[in-house]
C-alpha cells in the first residue's frame, strides 16, 4: 500500500497492542481481538467525508478507494451479506465518481479551447456603499412622487378647467337641468330619453328616443373634419356640456300646413313649395333645449297627421277624402277644399323653413292650424283625464253616462249613439266650414254696407264666440234719423247654416249660399225704409193711412215683395205714397186734394168730389235736396204741410 | 313593466358595487402608499445583488404610484357615476322641479289669459266704435 496523500493517512496495520476489553479482579488484562483486514479497511472509510474534501482529495481519495475496492473486490464474497454498512460508502462513491466523469469531460473539453474557454470570475462580490444605495432609493422615491404630482396635477387641471374656464355649467348640473325638464333613465352605460307625449296621454307608435352623451368625448370625434375653422369648435364648447342625439326621423323641423283653397288651382303650387322648402343646412350647435323641443314637435305633428290620415280613410264623407304623400284633401265647402299637409324637413334651419312657404299663393291658416294642435292636445287630454269617480273593477276610459248604461237599460241605439266620437278631421272641417262661412257673411254684409249708402248698416261682430259658432249683430239705420227708426238682426253663423233672427222675432234658417243672406238683408232694408217713414211720418204729424208689407201690385219682384205705406198731411188735402222695391229701390207719389185750382167739368161739377183724392204724381227723388231718403221725405212733409 | 320590478335589486347591487370601488380603492391607494414606505425602507435579504434590487425597488414604488393615481382617478369617476345616479334617480327633486315648472306656467298661462282678456276686452269696444265709425262714415 503507498499512501501519498498528506491529509488522512489510512494505517492498514494493527496497532501494537490490542485494546483492552477487560480487566479482572486479578488484573489480568483480557485484550480485544485485533480487526481483520477487511473489519479495520470498513472502519476507516466510514471516516472519510467526501464531500468536506476539496476534488482533488475527493480524486485521490477515489482512485484509492478504486484501488482498494478493487483490491478488496475478491474479499467482497465475504462481505455479501454485510453489504448494508457498505452501501452509504458505495453510492457516495458512485456520485463521487459521476462528478469527477463529469469534471474530467470538461477538463479535457476546456484543454481543446475549441469549444469551452474558461474566464477567471471575479470572486468578490461588488461592494455598494450604503450611501449609493441610499441614492438609489431616494431616486426611486423621487420618481414615485412625480409620478403622484403628476396625477394630482392633472386631477387638478381637469377640475380647474371645468370651474374656471368654461363659461357653461358642467356636465352633471347640464344633466340635471335636462332632467328636470325631460324623462330620462340610464339603460347599461348610455342615458336614455324620452321625448314622447306617451306620459301625457299620447298612443302614438313612434316612440321618441333620444340619447344623451358627453359633449367632450363628440368634440374630440367630430373636431378633426371641422378643423378648419377653430371659431366652430370654440362656439361648441361654449354652448353646452351635453350632447343629444335624436333619432334621425324626428330632426329638423316640421310643421302641419293647413291650405283653404278655391279648386284644384293651388294644388300644383303647394307640391312645388313642399319639395323645395328649405335647403339641407345641418346644423348641429343648437342647444339641446331647442333640440329637444324640435323633435318633440317632429312627433306631435307626425301624430297628428297620422291620426287625421287614418280618419280620412276610415271617414265616409260624400266627397271622399283624398290621402296622398303627407296631404290629405277634404273637400270642405262646394268647391273649396281644406289641404293639411305635412312639412318635414331634416334641417334644423327655421329661418329658411318660415320663409320658403311665404311665397305660397293661398296662405297657411295659422289659427286652423292651432286649433288642430289643441284638437290633439284635448285627446290627449281625455286619454290620461277620466271622468270621476272611477270604478274600482271596471276599465277606466268610457265617459259616465256608459257606466250609467247598465243600470239605466240602454238599448242598442242608445249605445251606439254613446259610442259616437267626432274625430279630429270632422271637427277641423267643422271649423273650416265655419271659417268660411264666417268670411263669407263677412264679405256680404262689407259688400251691401258699401252698396246701400242709403240706409246705413253697420254691422258688430260678438267677442265672445267659438270656434264653430259666432255672432253678427247688424243694424240698419238711417244717418241723423237713429232715433226714429232702427231694424236690428242678429246673425249666427253656424258651421254649414246661417241663422237670422229677425226684428220681429222671426227666425230664419239660411244655407251656405251667400245669396240667400243678401237677399235676406236686402228685404229688410226695404222693410226698414217703409217702417222709417211710417215712424217719421208720425213725429211729422202725419197721418198713417194704411201700408201694406207684400204688395201684390205692380211688376213681379224677382226678390220678396214691394211693401207700401200711404201717409196723409195733417189737414187731410195731401197724399203720399211710397214704394218700396227691393230691386228698383224706392218710388214716391203725392197726391193733392183738393186742387188748389178748381174747373168744373161735366163729369166732376161741385168742387167737394175734389176731396175724394187726386191723380199721384210721381217725386222725382234724386232730384231733390236732402242727404238720404228720410231727410228728403222728411222735407217733402214739410213742404206739403207748409203749403196747405 | 317587468323592468320596474325588478330595478330595486339591480339598484341595490349598483349601490353596494359603488360602495365597494370607493372601499377598494381607498384600500388600493393605502395599501400601495404603504408598500412604498417599505420599500424606502429597504432592509430585505435576497440573492439578487444589490444593484437589481434597487432597480426593481424603483420600478415598483414607479408602479404602485402609479396605482395611486389610477384609484385617485377611479374615485373621481365614481363621484361623477354616483352625481348621474344621484340625477337620473333623484325622484323627490325631480317631482319638485315638475311641480315648480308646473305651477310657473299655470302662473304664466294665467297671466297670458288675463293679458289676452283685457286685450280682447279693449279690442272689443274699440272694435265696436270702429266699426260704428265705419258703417256710418261716407267713405267705405
Amino acid at each position: 500500500m503507498s499512501y501519498n496523500s498528506n491529509s488522512v493517512n489510512i494505517s492498514v496495520e494493527a496497532p501494537i497492542e490490542n485494546q483492552i476489553q477487560e480487566i479482572t479482579y486479578d488484573g489480568t488484562e483480557i485484550y480485544q481481538p485485533p480487526l481483520t483486514l477487511s473489519e479495520s479497511l470498513a472502519k476507516f472509510a466510514q471516516k472519510i467525508d467526501f464531500s468536506k474534501s476539496n476534488e482533488l482529495d475527493i480524486k485521490k481519495d477515489t482512485d484509492e478507494a478504486f484501488e482498494d475496492n478493487k483490491s478488496d473486490s475478491d474479499s467482497k464474497d465475504a462481505f455479501q451479506s454485510s453489504l448494508w454498512p457498505w452501501d452509504s460508502v458505495r453510492s457516495k462513491l458512485r456520485s463521487a465518481l459521476q462528478e469527477v466523469c463529469v469534471l474530467a469531460d470538461v477538463l479535457a473539453i476546456a484543454k481543446e479551447k475549441r469549444y469551452l474557454v474558461l474566464d477567471p470570475v471575479q470572486q468578490e462580490a461588488v461592494e455598494t456603499k450604503p450611501m449609493v444605495q441610499i441614492y438609489a432609493r431616494k431616486k426611486a422615491l423621487a420618481g414615485a412622487a412625480n409620478v403622484l404630482l403628476t396625477g394630482a396635477e392633472r386631477l387638478k387641471t381637469s377640475q380647474n378647467e371645468i370651474l374656471r374656464n368654461r363659461q357653461t355649467p358642467d356636465f352633471h348640473i347640464e344633466l340635471l337641468r335636462l332632467r328636470q325638464n325631460w324623462r330620462l333613465k340610464k339603460v347599461s352605460n348610455s342615458i336614455i330619453g324620452d321625448l314622447s307625449y306617451r306620459t301625457a296621454g299620447s298612443k302614438f307608435f313612434q316612440s321618441g328616443m333620444f340619447e344623451v352623451t358627453k359633449a367632450e368625448e363628440e368634440e374630440k370625434t367630430s373636431s378633426p373634419p371641422s378643423s378648419p375653422a377653430p371659431g366652430i369648435a370654440q362656439v361648441s364648447k361654449s354652448n353646452s356640456s351635453l350632447r343629444v342625439t335624436v333619432p334621425s326621423e324626428l330632426q329638423g323641423v316640421a310643421y302641419i300646413e293647413v291650405l283653404c283653397q278655391k279648386d284644384q288651382e293651388d294644388l300644383c303650387s303647394v307640391n312645388l313649395n313642399l319639395l323645395g322648402s328649405g335647403p339641407p343646412t345641418a346644423n348641429p350647435e343648437v342647444h339641446w333645449q331647442q333640440k329637444l323641443e324640435a323633435a318633440q314637435n317632429v312627433l306631435f305633428c307626425k301624430e297628428l297627421f297620422n291620426q287625421l290620415a287614418k280618419e280620412a280613410v276610415q271617414l265616409q264623407a260624400p266627397i271622399p277624402h283624398m290621402v296622398v304623400g303627407n296631404q290629405i284633401m277634404a273637400t270642405v265647402l262646394p268647391g273649396i277644399q281644406l289641404v293639411i299637409g305635412l312639412c318635414h324637413s331634416a334641417t334644423a334651419d327655421k329661418k329658411n323653413q318660415q320663409t320658403a312657404p311665404a311665397p305660397s299663393k293661398s296662405d297657411h291658416d295659422h289659427v286652423l292650424e292651432h286649433s288642430l294642435h289643441q284638437l290633439l292636445r284635448e285627446v290627449h287630454h281625455k286619454n290620461t283625464h277620466h271622468p270621476f269617480p272611477h270604478p274600482s273593477s271596471a276599465p277606466l276610459g268610457p265617459s259616465k253616462k256608459r257606466y250609467l248604461a247598465g243600470p239605466m237599460a240602454a238599448d242598442r241605439h242608445e249605445l251606439l249613439e254613446m259610442t259616437h266620437t267626432e274625430t279630429l278631421l270632422e271637427q277641423i272641417i267643422k271649423q273650416a266650414q265655419h271659417f268660411f262661412m264666417r268670411m263669407r257673411t263677412e264679405y256680404v254684409l262689407d259688400t251691401i254696407a258699401k252698396e246701400v249708402k242709403d240706409p246705413l248698416i253697420s254691422s258688430h261682430w260678438n267677442t265672445l264666440n267659438s270656434p264653430t259658432q259666432s255672432c253678427v249683430k247688424i243694424n240698419i239705420s238711417t244717418h241723423g234719423y237713429d232715433a226714429v227708426c232702427r231694424t236690428p238682426l242678429v246673425i249666427h253663423v253656424g258651421e254649414k247654416s246661417l241663422k237670422c233672427i229677425c226684428r220681429d222675432g222671426k227666425v230664419m234658417h239660411m244655407s251656405y249660399e251667400p245669396q240667400e243672406l243678401r237677399d235676406l238683408i236686402f228685404c229688410h232694408i226695404n222693410q226698414h225704409q217703409i217702417l222709417a217713414v211710417q215712424a217719421l211720418a208720425k213725429t211729422m204729424g202725419w197721418q198713417f193711412l194704411g201700408n201694406s208689407n207684400h204688395l201684390g201690385l205692380g211688376s213681379v219682384e224677382p226678390l220678396g215683395n214691394a211693401s207700401s205705406c200711404l201717409l196723409g198731411s195733417p189737414n187731410g188735402d195731401r197724399v203720399i205714397a211710397v214704394r218700396c222695391e227691393p230691386q228698383s229701390g224706392v218710388q214716391v207719389s203725392v197726391a193733392h186734394s183738393p186742387r188748389t185750382d178748381f174747373f168744373p167739368s161735366r163729369l166732376v161739377t161741385e168742387r167737394k168730389w175734389e176731396h175724394l183724392g187726386g191723380q199721384f204724381r210721381d217725386v222725382r227723388l234724386e232730384k231733390m235736396e236732402g242727404r238720404n231718403f228720410l231727410h228728403k221725405m222728411e222735407l217733402l212733409m214739410a213742404s206739403l204741410t207748409s203749403n196747405s | 313593466m317587468s323592468m320596474n320590478r325588478s330595478l330595486p335589486q339591480s339598484k341595490e347591487a349598483l349601490l353596494k358595487s359603488y360602495r365597494t370601488r370607493l372601499k377598494d380603492d381607498v384600500k388600493s391607494m393605502l395599501e400601495n402608499f404603504e408598500e412604498i414606505v417599505k420599500l424606502a425602507k429597504g432592509e430585505h435579504d435576497t440573492q439578487l445583488s444589490r444593484m437589481t434590487r434597487c432597480e426593481q425597488d424603483t420600478y415598483e414604488m414607479h408602479v404602485r404610484a402609479a396605482n395611486i393615481v389610477r384609484a385617485g382617478e377611479s374615485l373621481m369617476k365614481l363621484v361623477s357615476d354616483i352625481k348621474q345616479y344621484l340625477i337620473l334617480n333623484d325622484f323627490p327633486s325631480v317631482n319638485e322641479a315638475i311641480t315648480q315648472n308646473s305651477k310657473l306656467f299655470r302662473t304664466k298661462q294665467a297671466e297670458c289669459d288675463q293679458k289676452l282678456m283685457s286685450l280682447r276686452d279693449d279690442m272689443a269696444a274699440d272694435l265696436y266704435d270702429l266699426e260704428e265709425e265705419y258703417y256710418n262714415s261716407i267713405n267705405k
